[in-house]
C-alpha cells in the first residue's frame, strides 16, 4: 500500500518543474481595513493581481509615486507590516467551466455551496478557463439590436415594460417594496426558455440568499442558475468585485453562443462599498462622498450586456440591475446614474405595495426604451393600447372621487381600467405563460371582462385560462408555432370565452346589477 | 500647494551638496538639517536618508544587492555573483551584502531593488507543496 502511494507521489513530483525567475516585490508599509499601503512594485500594471505570503490575493487600485494602493480580496487580519508583495504580471481572473451551474460562488469564483471545487468537465469537452474580470465591452460592429423577448412570467412586465435578450433593465424602488421578488420570479420563469440565469448578491444578508436559494432549488431553476454572493459581512473589496465576477461567468457562456441573464442585486451596496474604497484609498471625494468615477463603475459594467451577431458568435446578456432608493428618492446620485445608462426601468412604489397593487409597478414611471421590439407579435396586438387605457384610467380615477355624475363613456373607461389593475395583479412565485398571459390581455381589452365583477377577476381569469387551453387548441398552437395568431384561431378563442361566460360558472362570476 | 515629500528634500540636498568639500559641505548640511527642523520633518529623516542614497546610487551607478544563503559561499563565489550582477544591471559597481538563514535549505536568495531571484530549497519545496495541492 504505502509503495502504491510513492509510486503516485514519485509520478506527481516528476510533473512538477520548479522555474527560477525574477519576481518583483513589494513591502507592506500599512494595513487596514481591507487596504495596504504597499511599497516598491515599480512595474505594476493598473488592476494587475498581487500576492501575499500567506497566499492571500490583492489587486492594485491606486498606482502613486512611491506607494501602490492595494484592495484585499482575503481576510486580511494576517497580512503585517513589511510582509513581502508579489506582483503577478496577471490581471484579476476568475477559473469557469460548464460545471459552474447550479453553483453558489463567492467573488472570486470558488464554490461555497460545500460541493466541492469547480472542475474541468472532459465529458462535455468543457476545460476550465480563466476570464479576466475586467473587460472592454463588445464593439458597436459586434452587436444586433434587441428583438427577442425575455419572458419574465409577470404579466404587467411582459405586456406594458417588456424586456429583451441583450436589455438592461433597472428594477428601482424602496426596500420591501418587491424588487427580488421581480428577479427571482423571471428567473423560476425561464425553465425550458432556454436562458442561464446568474444571481448576483452584493450586500445582501446572508439569510435572504439561503431563502432565495432554497426558492430557487425548490422551483427547479437552480439547474440552469448561478449564484454570485458578496455578503454583507464581507469587507468592501469582495463586494466591489462581485458583479464583475458575475459579468465574466456570463461572458464565459456568452462566448458559447449562449444568452444570459444576470442580475446584480444591488448596485447602490455596491457604489457604497466602491465609496468606502476610494476614501481609504484617500481618492477626492464628490458628490453624496462618491468619487468622481462611480458613473464608469456603473457604465463599464453595464455595457457588457449585449446582444452580438451570428459572426461574433452570438449570445447574449441581459442585464437586470436592482437599486434600492431612500423614501422613493429617485432623483439621488446613484439612481440618476444607472438610470441614464440602463435601457428602461421598471418603478416599485411603496404605496402602490401597501394598496394591494402587488408587483407595485408605477406603470407611468416605468419605460422599456427597447419598446415593443422585444415582445412577441400576439402580445403587442394585445398589450397595444394597454398602457394608454391605464394612464388615462389613473387621470379620471382623480376626477371619479368628486362626485358620481359622470358621463357613460367615462364610467365605463373606469370600470374597464379597474379591471386591468386587478388583472395585472400577480401572487409571488406564480409566473405565469405566455399563452394564458395573452388571452387573459385579449379579454380584458376586447371588453369581455366589462361584466365581470371586480371581486371575481382572478377567479375569472383563471378559470378562463384552463378552459381556452382545453378548448383553444388551434389559438394555442399557432401562438406557439408563428407567435401569432389568425383570423380562424381568433374565432375560435373568441367562442370559447363567450362560452366559458355563458357557461355556469363563468355565469356566476358576473357583475349582478 | 502641494506637501513636500522625502524626495524632493533628498533632491534639493544632493543639488545641494554636490561636489561640494570641506567646509561648505558642512554649511550645505548643517542647513538642510535646518530647513528638516523648520518643516517639522526630522521625524522623516530617515526616509530622506533611504531617498538620497536611491539618488547617489542612481548618479553613480551602484547597484546594491542582499544576498540570503543557507550556508556561507567562498570568497570567489561571491567575487563571481558581483560580476554577474555587474553585468546584468550595467553597473559601475555593486555593493552587496551577505546573510545566512538555515531556514532557506540550500540555494540561493537574491534582492536588487524591487526585483528578487528566489531559487532556495524552502520556497522550491513550498512550489512543490502548492503543486500537489491543487486539483487536476
Amino acid at each position: 500500500m504505502s509503495n502504491h502511494i510513492v509510486e503516485i507521489l514519485k509520478k506527481e513530483i516528476e510533473n512538477f518543474k520548479a522555474e527560477t525567475k525574477i519576481d518583483k516585490i513589494g513591502k507592506v508599509l500599512e494595513v487596514f481595513d481591507g487596504i495596504a499601503k504597499v511599497s516598491g512594485l515599480s512595474d505594476i500594471k493598473s488592476s494587475e493581481m498581487v500576492t501575499f505570503p500567506n497566499g492571500e490575493t490583492g489587486v492594485a487600485l491606486n498606482l502613486e509615486e512611491d506607494t501602490v494602493g492595494v484592495i484585499i480580496l482575503d481576510d486580511f487580519s494576517k497580512i503585517q507590516e513589511g510582509d513581502e508583495v508579489k506582483a503577478t504580471g496577471k490581471i484579476l481572473e476568475i477559473p469557469i467551466s460548464d460545471n459552474i451551474i447550479g453553483r453558489v460562488v463567492n467573488a472570486l469564483g470558488t464554490p461555497i455551496d460545500g460541493k466541492g471545487t469547480i472542475k474541468a468537465d472532459p465529458s462535455t469537452g468543457s476545460g476550465l478557463s480563466a476570464y479576466p474580470i475586467e473587460k472592454v465591452a463588445p464593439g458597436v460592429i459586434t452587436r444586433l439590436s434587441v428583438s427577442e423577448p425575455v419572458s419574465t412570467g409577470i404579466k404587467v412586465i411582459d405586456a406594458i415594460i417588456p424586456i429583451g435578450r441583450g436589455q438592461r433593465e433597472l428594477i428601482i424602488g424602496d426596500r420591501q417594496t418587491g424588487k427580488t421578488a421581480i428577479a427571482v420570479d423571471t428567473i423560476l420563469n425561464q425553465k425550458g426558455q432556454n436562458l442561464i440565469c446568474i444571481y448576483v448578491s452584493i450586500g445582501q444578508k446572508d439569510s435572504k440568499l439561503r431563502k432565495l436559494q432554497t426558492r430557487l432549488e425548490e422551483g427547479g431553476a437552480m439547474a440552469y442558475t448561478i449564484i454570485v454572493s458578496a455578503g454583507a459581512s464581507l469587507p468592501a473589496p469582495l463586494l466591489y468585485i462581485a458583479p464583475y465576477t458575475g459579468v465574466s461567468i456570463a461572458e464565459y457562456f456568452m462566448d458559447q453562443g449562449k444568452d444570459v441573464l444576470i442580475i446584480y442585486d444591488d448596485l447602490s451596496k455596491h457604489a457604497v462599498s466602491y465609496r468606502e474604497i476610494s476614501l481609504l484609498l484617500r481618492r477626492p471625494p464628490g458628490r453624496e462622498a462618491f468619487p468622481g468615477d462611480v458613473f464608469y463603475l456603473h457604465s463599464r459594467l453595464l455595457e457588457r450586456a449585449c446582444r452580438r451577431n451570428k459572426e461574433s458568435g452570438g449570445g447574449s446578456i441581459t442585464a437586470l440591475p436592482i437599486i434600492e432608493t431612500q423614501a422613493g428618492d429617485v432623483t439621488a446620485y446613484i439612481p440618476t446614474n444607472v438610470i441614464s445608462i440602463t435601457d428602461g426601468q421598471i418603478f416599485l412604489e411603496t404605496d402602490l405595495f401597501y394598496k394591494g397593487i402587488r408587483p407595485a409597478v408605477n406603470v407611468g414611471l416605468s419605460v422599456s426604451r427597447v419598446g415593443s421590439s422585444a415582445q412577441i407579435k400576439a402580445m403587442k396586438k394585445v398589450a397595444g393600447t394597454l398602457k394608454l387605457d391605464l394612464a388615462q384610467y389613473r387621470e379620471l380615477e382623480a376626477f371619479a372621487q368628486f362626485g358620481s355624475d359622470l358621463d357613460e363613456a367615462t364610467k365605463k373607461q373606469l370600470e374597464r381600467g379597474k379591471r386591468a389593475v386587478e388583472v395585472l395583479k400577480q401572487p409571488q412565485y406564480a409566473p405565469i405563460k405566455i399563452e394564458h398571459q395573452i388571452v387573459t390581455l385579449y379579454a380584458l381589452t376586447k371588453g369581455y371582462m366589462d361584466d365581470v365583477s371586480i371581486n371575481k377577476i382572478k377567479e375569472f381569469e383563471q378559470g378562463l385560462t384552463d378552459y381556452s387551453e382545453r378548448q383553444a387548441k388551434v389559438f394555442y398552437k399557432q401562438i406557439a408555432e408563428k407567435k401569432m395568431w389568425d383570423e380562424k384561431g381568433e374565432e375560435e378563442l373568441k367562442k370559447v370565452i363567450k362560452d366559458f361566460k355563458d357557461g355556469p360558472w363563468g355565469n356566476s362570476l358576473k357583475d349582478r346589477p | 500647494m502641494a506637501k513636500i515629500s522625502p524626495k524632493n528634500i533628498a533632491e534639493a540636498v544632493y543639488v545641494a551638496t554636490e561636489g561640494k568639500l570641506g567646509q561648505d559641505l558642512t554649511t550645505m548640511i548643517r542647513r538642510s538639517v535646518k530647513m528638516l527642523k523648520e518643516k517639522r520633518m526630522l521625524g522623516r529623516s530617515d526616509e530622506v536618508l533611504d531617498a538620497l542614497q536611491s539618488i547617489f546610487d542612481k548618479k553613480t551607478g551602484t547597484v546594491r544587492a542582499k544576498i540570503t544563503t543557507a550556508k556561507s559561499i567562498g570568497h570567489q563565489e561571491k567575487k563571481n555573483l558581483e560580476n554577474e550582477i555587474k553585468e546584468k544591471y550595467k553597473a559601475q559597481n555593486v555593493l552587496s551584502e551577505f546573510f545566512e538563514k538555515k531556514e532557506l535549505l540550500g540555494g540561493m536568495r537574491i534582492e536588487i531593488g524591487d526585483e528578487i531571484v528566489d531559487n532556495t530549497y524552502r520556497r522550491k519545496l513550498q512550489g512543490l507543496e502548492k503543486f500537489l495541492k491543487q486539483e487536476k
